[in-house]
């Protein structure tokens, strides 16, 4: 490491605190640099909040002025003390329920569109004077990381409307099993299947999903190295495994802990896929997302999730991966894509929940398949 | 305003305050113009603005499609049409050399190009330059198939595309691995230039040998060469290995009591109280579809019956490795030991044995009592008189197989796996790697697998090797030390059990006096081996009596084959669940069962599996009340031991030594095993 990046020099154990105090002010306020992703707001919301449950850290966050009363009796002086408090649960939940496209009746649902929620304010039209939407652009991404949020805050999910969701889901999906993310048009690949399964999993009605088609889909996508491609016949890549893998359990095609059962007799070839998976340890310690790439952070989750709904994280030199993981632990908290570059959002909640995967104390348990904590889900 | 991650209050620095600022004012124009629908010329430039500087916006993308289509509704000039694609594709490439990983400027392109007015030579041209900045972009690899398909581009120039990228560079996974798929399509459809396929395969043999010899540390080869071995020796039709009774045996079955051990081989022998005999046929590979018109069964019994057969497995998936059906015999008083020939026909398989039928007093013979307990200890066990007759090992001659015209010359299969083999070999003289290893230990079991199938080869495997391979690559790669040992395992296991020299050694005698459930008093003693999985079932198959204690076995996934296990000690093991033991809810005849000192309910158990409903939710059954027995949170342990035992007529069982054990998951056993006599040495009443 050169001596411009001394100040980034990697800390010696998970610095829980700091990682934290990282989240807290993602949670307060975005830097500049994630301007362009403010289509994504609700998933960059996800990650934060996500990430501050996985720390049980919700309990702390919003930040209040509490008044002290000091001087003599005779010249009172008041100042404030900077304190936090638990998180207004109500106030997310209704700030993430703000961007939910709301058909304007039933017969809606039939018009082909997509009633979930939007991904961010600016791609919101108010409806036009007869309440038609102009232009609706709820996202499948969005949606499935506004009802995590809910989850995690603790929201009532069923006083959602799951049919305006769902049955509109059912538009997006194509003929040969995949989604698209958006009704007026979008690559179809194995992301938008996951989240399909994750709504549907979370709103607990799977009418919203043909789940046979969506199954054979992903069986197309395994390759003949055990991995799955984000379409088939790609290249096999540790997201997209991700996807196939937590979207099946999901479905209920996979059980947990596959391994000690039948693995022969599964739908997908689990000897290659665990082959294929435990090769991404690179001799760094660190997970890659496809052969001969560097490891990267934000793998430690991927690959490491597939492991763990496999039943095989025990596989991993789990000692090694968390050395790597910590090169890319940035001082100021918060974790960085590789070693010695600044910390992201994207990277810094994938490796905490890649921690909670290694078992870290104090760390909540993660449900791998859905992306939230145990207790959430 | 807390609750909501939002933009900055300080930006860093100047540039990115400007920055900042310009993306506002394109977004705020942008999003106007979106919502007022217009899609004049100006308002266009300002999407592409917004678009140039963050590719992200697929908000954007998506306008300038409705833009599009606005605006060439009344279009009808080609060259028209054509420059308002072009400008798209103009748009595009500009974001794409800001962040070319941006899914929804690629899919942008695919729309455009879609409509068929542009120059997909153009797009090759554009890929070179992308393909050569990063040879990775999955994107671009992806968008390269897209355009070959548009351009009808044939698969075989492409496949020159990837030879010329490997050529430059062969760490390119990304280039392996679309040549792998375009080669799968080729030789499936036997293009002309791409057969014989040996012809092909060998010549990939010889292109990817330059690279594994250039870097053996890269990855990449190395799976390619992964690939070509599973082309080179991919299963054909599923053929018959093995069945009980076995191949030319003669099978001895009395019925309402013990056979007279003097008469016959125990290894051949069974006795029924119920009118019938197992058939079962295990394969080479999972099949489905076995019925009684897939499968002809001749015997003299009786004719006209329609046999059912079941698939060994714990899924409902319907295929299985080894299927089951059971054959009545008459209820003959016949002790002339005639002996009634049975032929089972399956595709170009078959196998034939007879069935010699004896009528026997349950009083007669040497039986001991059926409530007497039986010990698993070592004086139990003797390596009685030697036995004259051999276990019934799949051998050569076993199952006889037609051979199809159509099977790919099993000369070259073996020439060229034994080619393979001598190279590894050499390289891994000179050098460490360990997926070189891992290769040669697939290519060895490979060899010995095909050297198996053909008739009259020399018998000699490759066993040692292998597991030495395997031991090198534990202490090698420790951290996947686990896996490792499965594989070792299993080829252990197959050494152990393949040739009848060896499988007699672990051949034991039970007791002086046996139950009656037990007509085969040899036990298979497979404890003590360090094994974490089991395998060659297709060997075991007459097995009634199994020890695989003090191993280290986590997974007993197989088990389910052996029909006929009537004892089984699981004890000192690794299991960790009770779904673990899923195979045993198939295994009928067991009546002795060892579990003890394992890690059952030493660990967390998944309790969300039966609260949502699955397609694999039938496993667990409906018509059985747990909460008759069990009232409060540990219910889900509980509903585990269910699954597996409530088919079961368990007389003997060890539990004890597992974490889930108290005195009221005892009393809970008693219950849901009715038939229990014996739980963990002490009677039940």
């Amino acid at each position: 490491m050169d001596a411009g990046q001394s100040s980034l020099s990697p800390t010696t154990s998970f610095d829980r605190d700091r990682h934290v105090r990282f989240l807290k002010m993602m949670f307060h306020g975005l830097p500049s640099g994630y301007q362009e992703q403010e289509i994504n707001h609700l998933t960059l919301a996800y990650f934060v909040i996500s990430g501050l449950d996985i720390f049980g850290a919700l309990d702390q966050v919003a930040l209040v002025w509490s008044p002290i009363h000091i001087g003599e009796q005779t010249r009172p002086m008041t100042v404030f003390q900077r304190g936090f408090m638990p998180v207004d649960k109500e106030e997310i939940a209704n700030w993430v329920l703000s961007f939910q496209a709301r058909p304007k009746s039933k017969a809606d649902l039939e018009n082909g569109q997509f009633y979930g929620f939007h991904g961010s304010r600016t791609s919101m039209f108010p409806p036009d004077s007869s309440n038609v939407l102009i232009h609706n652009n709820s996202h499948l991404a969005s949606t499935y990381c506004a009802l995590a949020i809910l989850k995690i805050v603790g929201y009532n999910l069923s006083s959602i409307d799951p049919d305006s969701i769902l049955i509109s889901m059912k538009n997006l999906q194509q003929p040969d099993g995949s989604f698209m993310p958006i009704h007026t048009g979008a690559e179809a690949d194995l992301r938008f299947v996951f989240c399909a399964a994750a709504i549907c999993f979370v709103l607990n009605n799977w009418s919203g999903i043909d789940r046979e088609k969506a199954k054979d889909y992903i069986l197309n996508c395994q390759s003949y190295d055990g991995g799955f491609g984000l379409v088939p016949g790609s290249e096999s890549h540790g997201g997209a495994t991700y996807c196939a893998v937590a979207a099946l359990r999901l479905m209920g095609f996979i059980e947990d802990d596959l391994l000690s059962k039948m693995t022969s007799s599964s739908i997908i070839n689990v000897p290659l896929l665990l082959e294929w998976s435990l090769q991404r340890q690179t001799i760094g310690g660190g997970l890659q997302g496809r052969p001969n790439k560097a490891s990267d952070s934000c793998y430690a989750f991927w690959v490491g999730g597939v492991l763990k709904i496999l039943g095989a994280h025990k596989f991993l030199d789990k000692e090694a991966l968390c050395e790597f993981l910590l090169t890319c632990q940035s001082q100021y908290g918060g974790f960085s894509k590789f070693p010695g570059q600044l910390p992201d959002l994207y990277h810094s909640f994938y490796a905490m929940s890649a921690f909670s995967l290694l078992e870290e104390p104090d760390l909540k348990s993660l449900c791998v398949e859905l992306g939230v904590t145990d207790f959430a889900a | 305003m807390h609750g909501r991650p939002r933009k900055p209050q300080k930006p860093v620095d100047d540039a990115s305050i400007a920055k900042a600022a310009k993306l506002r004012v394109l977004q705020a124009q942008f999003f106007q113009n979106h919502h007022d629908k217009i899609y004049a010329k100006e308002a266009l430039e300002i999407s592409a603005k917004l678009l140039e500087t963050n590719p992200e916006a697929y908000t954007a993308w998506n306008y300038r499609k409705l833009a599009v289509e606005h605006n060439l509704r009344s279009e009808t000039d080609p060259d028209a049409i054509k420059a308002v694609l072009d400008e798209e594709l103009r748009v595009v490439e500009s974001a794409l050399r800001r962040n070319f990983k941006c899914y929804g400027a690629w899919h942008h392109r695919k729309w455009v190009l879609n409509k068929g007015y542009s120059s997909v030579d153009h797009e090759f041209r554009l890929l070179d330059q992308f393909q050569k900045a990063d040879s990775r972009n999955f994107h671009a690899w992806s968008y390269r198939r897209f355009v070959a398909a548009l351009k009808n581009m044939s698969e075989e120039e492409e496949l020159k595309y990837t030879t010329d990228m490997i050529e430059t560079n062969f760490s390119n996974y990304s280039a392996w691995h679309n040549r792998s798929v375009l080669l799968s399509h080729l030789l499936k459809q036997k293009i002309e230039g791409f057969t014989p396929r040996e012809k092909v395969l060998t010549e990939e043999y010889e292109l990817v040998h330059q690279a594994l010899f250039t870097d053996p540390d890269d990855q990449s080869g190395w799976f390619y060469h992964f690939w070509l071995l599973d082309q080179t020796v991919t299963p054909g039709a599923p053929v018959l290995v093995s069945s009980w009774p076995a191949h030319g045996s003669d099978l001895f079955v009395s019925f309402k009591g013990n056979l007279d051990g003097g008469v016959s081989s125990s290894f051949t022998s069974f006795c029924s109280d119920k009118g019938a005999f197992p058939l079962i046929i295990y394969f080479n590979q999972s099949v489905g579809g076995i019925n009684s018109s897939t499968v002809t069964v001749k015997h003299l019994f009786d004719k006209n019956e329609d046999l059912i057969w079941v698939p060994l497995a714990t899924n409902n998936s319907g295929n299985a490795q080894a299927w089951v059906t059971f054959l009545r015999f008459p209820d003959v008083k016949d002790d002339s030991l005639k002996a009634y020939p049975v032929e089972v026909k399956v595709g170009h398989s078959q196998c034939a044995f007879t069935v010699s039928l004896r009528s026997i007093d349950s009083k007669h013979g040497e039986g001991g009592s059926d409530m007497e307990m039986i010990v698993w200890k070592d004086d139990s066990f003797h390596a009685s008189e030697p036995l004259l007759l051999s276990p019934p090992v799949v051998s050569l001659d076993q199952a006889t197989t037609n051979k199809e015209p159509e099977q790919i010359d099993s000369r070259w299969h073996e020439e060229t796996l034994a080619n393979e083999i001598a190279l590894f070999q050499e390289l891994l003289s000179e050098i460490n790697c360990k997926i070189g290893k891992l290769t040669l230990a697939r290519l060895l079991r490979a060899h010995d697998k095909m050297i198996y199938k053909m008739p009259f080869a020399d018998e000699k495997t490759h066993s040692k090797e292998v597991l030495d391979l395997f031991s090198d690559l534990m202490k090698l790669d420790p951290s996947h030390s686990r896996y490792y040992k499965d594989e070792h395992s299993l080829v252990l296991m197959e050494q152990v059990v393949s040739n009848r020299e060896s499988l007699l050694t672990y051949c034991w005698k039970y007791g002086e006096a046996h139950p009656s459930y037990l007509c085969n008093p040899i036990c298979l003693r497979l404890s003590k081996l360090s094994l974490s999985r089991i395998g060659s079932f297709e060997n075991l198959l007459w097995v009634q009596m199994l020890d695989l204690s003090h191993n280290e076995l986590w997974s007993i996934e197989g088990l389910e084959a052996m029909q006929l296990l009537s004892c089984l000690n699981l004890s000192n093991n690794k299991l960790r669940s009770f779904t673990a033991l899923e195979p045993l809810k198939l295994l009928k005849s067991l009546k002795v069962l060892n579990i003890s000192y394992n890690e059952i309910g030493a660990h967390s158990i998944d309790t969300s599996r039966y609260l949502f409903s699955s397609p694999l939710s039938h496993t667990v059954g409906d018509d059985w009340n747990i909460d008759a027995y069990v009232t409060d949170g540990v219910k889900m342990n509980y509903w585990e031991a269910a699954v597996i035992f409530k088919g079961l007529y368990l007389t003997q069982l060890d539990v004890v030594g597992n974490a889930i054990v108290d005195e009221k998951f005892n009393l809970f056993l008693t219950h849901i095993l009715p038939s229990l006599v014996w739980l963990d040495g002490d009677r039940v009443y």
